[in-house]
């Protein structure tokens, strides 16, 4: 019965899931393709500060490849190994050469700055793809040889449990800040101090100042944060209700484009991400019957 | 009750199995609001911000050979660290690769120098980094570019809070000749 259930609820097919594994793949490439490694590698390791698993690898192992030539062929094999898991070519030892690099790459970066959570619901992604049937479909693995025959389920709950982790980012988020903040984080103050903090320096990414006219709507504020929270304390209703999705996602948009212009803080990964909530499978088959 | 063929039940005890160490650890994160790489808790903002409470900021500026000194968005120095700049030069000012359980050797030996973690005077390896950012920077240009940095430096201001003006209370600069 729940296998009927989840097939019901996302798309079923092995085309659903390679198409859901390119997007993911593919994200984490296109990113890296547009970062320059060598000026990471010129950054001193001496202000490194290795967080979580990173703290097990040694000071020598860092020395080695906190260097502009080093961090370049550090690029190559990431850029190879995802162009191969994008593709889904040898998809299943890419995928997983593909999670390991990519764990190692972001936590290098969280070691030079914070746990920051754009990139972290991909990477949980990645896992999800390293182990399930990603490459039946819409892959160049499909292309030579035949595939295994699977129920829909081995299709179907990835994608499942892909949609439950994003609902589990903003549910929980909610869920935090009431814990720890309480009914302060409704004080009319919360938003405007921090939105100016966020745009003081020229350290962040952008520098846009609209967080400076946020005072003279203070009154206004906390009800917005409310929204927000009572958003995210709904997220997981995107999973089974069809009907409120495109809100609910569209609202998504429009809340992460407005810390962007508002904090200079945004999560292109996380948004990348809603793609996994389109019905691939009614898309193609939209796309056979024009044909 | 269903019955699932041999390959089905594998697969649902894999799909199980999944879940789990994906959600088990997310769920102790969740409950201790503590990160610990590769896992995750969402605690993005989860304090708010407080109006009353005085915070730090920092501007990078260059000093450029024509005699202009101008603003440099980190981003376009280091852009592997996107949304994470801030953070590791605020870290980098504190010292705080100084205060792990396991100190890299040259920080070790760079402490013993001032006689312990204690006494290091604020943003002791920011030369390093400045230095990092200022050789980025003049890379992008040519060799004859009047827009070249002779000296890069770092700004650190200062909004006392209490009230939404006075922002930009100078406190302390850090400058690197390069």
């Amino acid at each position: 019965m729940a296998q009927g259930i989840v097939n019901r609820v996302v798309p079923r097919s092995a085309f659903a899931l390679g198409v859901v594994r390119c997007i993911v793949q593919g994200a984490f490439l296109v990113s890296i393709l547009f970062t320059s490694f060598s000026a990471l590698g010129s950054l001193p390791v001496t202000i490194l500060r290795p967080t979580g698993v990173m703290k097990l690898l040694p000071w020598s192992f860092y020395d080695g490849l906190q260097t502009p030539a080093a961090m370049v062929v550090f690029k190559c094999v990431l850029v190879l190994s995802l162009l191969l898991s994008t593709a889904g070519f040898l998809t299943i030892v890419s995928t997983k050469t593909s999670l390991l690099l990519v764990v190692f790459y972001q936590g290098l970066l969280r070691s030079f700055g914070h746990f920051n959570h754009d990139e972290m619901l991909a990477v949980y992604y990645l896992v999800v793809l390293a182990f399930t049937p990603c490459g039946d479909e819409f892959s160049i693995d499909s292309r030579l040889k035949t595939r295994t025959e699977r129920p829909a389920f081995a299709y179907a709950y990835p994608i499942l449990l892909m949609q439950l982790l994003m609902a589990w980012t903003y549910f929980s988020s909610a869920l935090i800040k009431i814990r720890v903040a309480g009914v302060k984080y409704l004080s009319t103050d919360n938003l405007p101090a921090l939105a100016i903090f966020h745009s003081l320096d020229n350290l962040h990414d952008t520098h846009f100042k609209l967080a400076f006219w946020l005072p003279q709507v203070k009154a206004y504020l906390p009800f917005a944060v409310g929204f927000v929270l009572i958003w995210e304390l709904l997220f997981p209703l995107v999973i089974f209700w069809r009907r409120l999705r495109w809100w609910m996602l569209g609202f998504g948009v429009v809340f992460h484009l407005a810390t962007l212009f508002f904090m200079n803080i945004f999560f292109p990964h996380q948004l990348a991400m809603y793609l996994i909530f389109l019905d691939w499978d009614r898309w193609k088959n939209k796309r056979n019957d024009k044909n | 009750m269903a019955r699932h063929e041999p390959g089905e039940r594998r697969l649902i005890v894999k799909y199980a199995v999944l879940t789990l160490a994906i959600f088990l650890p997310l769920i102790v994160a969740f409950l201790l609001v503590r990160n610990l790489y590769p896992v995750a808790a969402w605690n993005v903002m989860m304090a708010g911000g407080d109006l009353e409470r005085g915070r730090n900021y920092c501007i990078l500026r260059g000093e450029t050979i024509s005699g202009e000194t101008i603003d440099i968005p980190a981003i376009n120095l280091t852009n592997a660290l996107y949304s994470r700049t801030w953070t590791m030069v605020n870290a980098t000012i504190g010292n705080q690769s100084f205060k792990l359980k396991s100190i890299h050797p040259q920080n070790e030996e760079f402490s013993r120098q001032f006689g312990g973690v204690e006494n290091l005077p604020p943003g002791v390896r920011l030369p390093d980094l400045l230095q990092a950012w200022g050789e980025i920077y003049n890379k992008q240009l040519p060799a004859s570019s009047p827009q070249r940095l002779k000296a890069i430096r770092l700004d650190m201001y200062r909004w006392e809070g209490g009230s939404y003006s006075d922002y930009d209370k100078f406190i302390e600069s850090w400058r690197k000749e390069l």
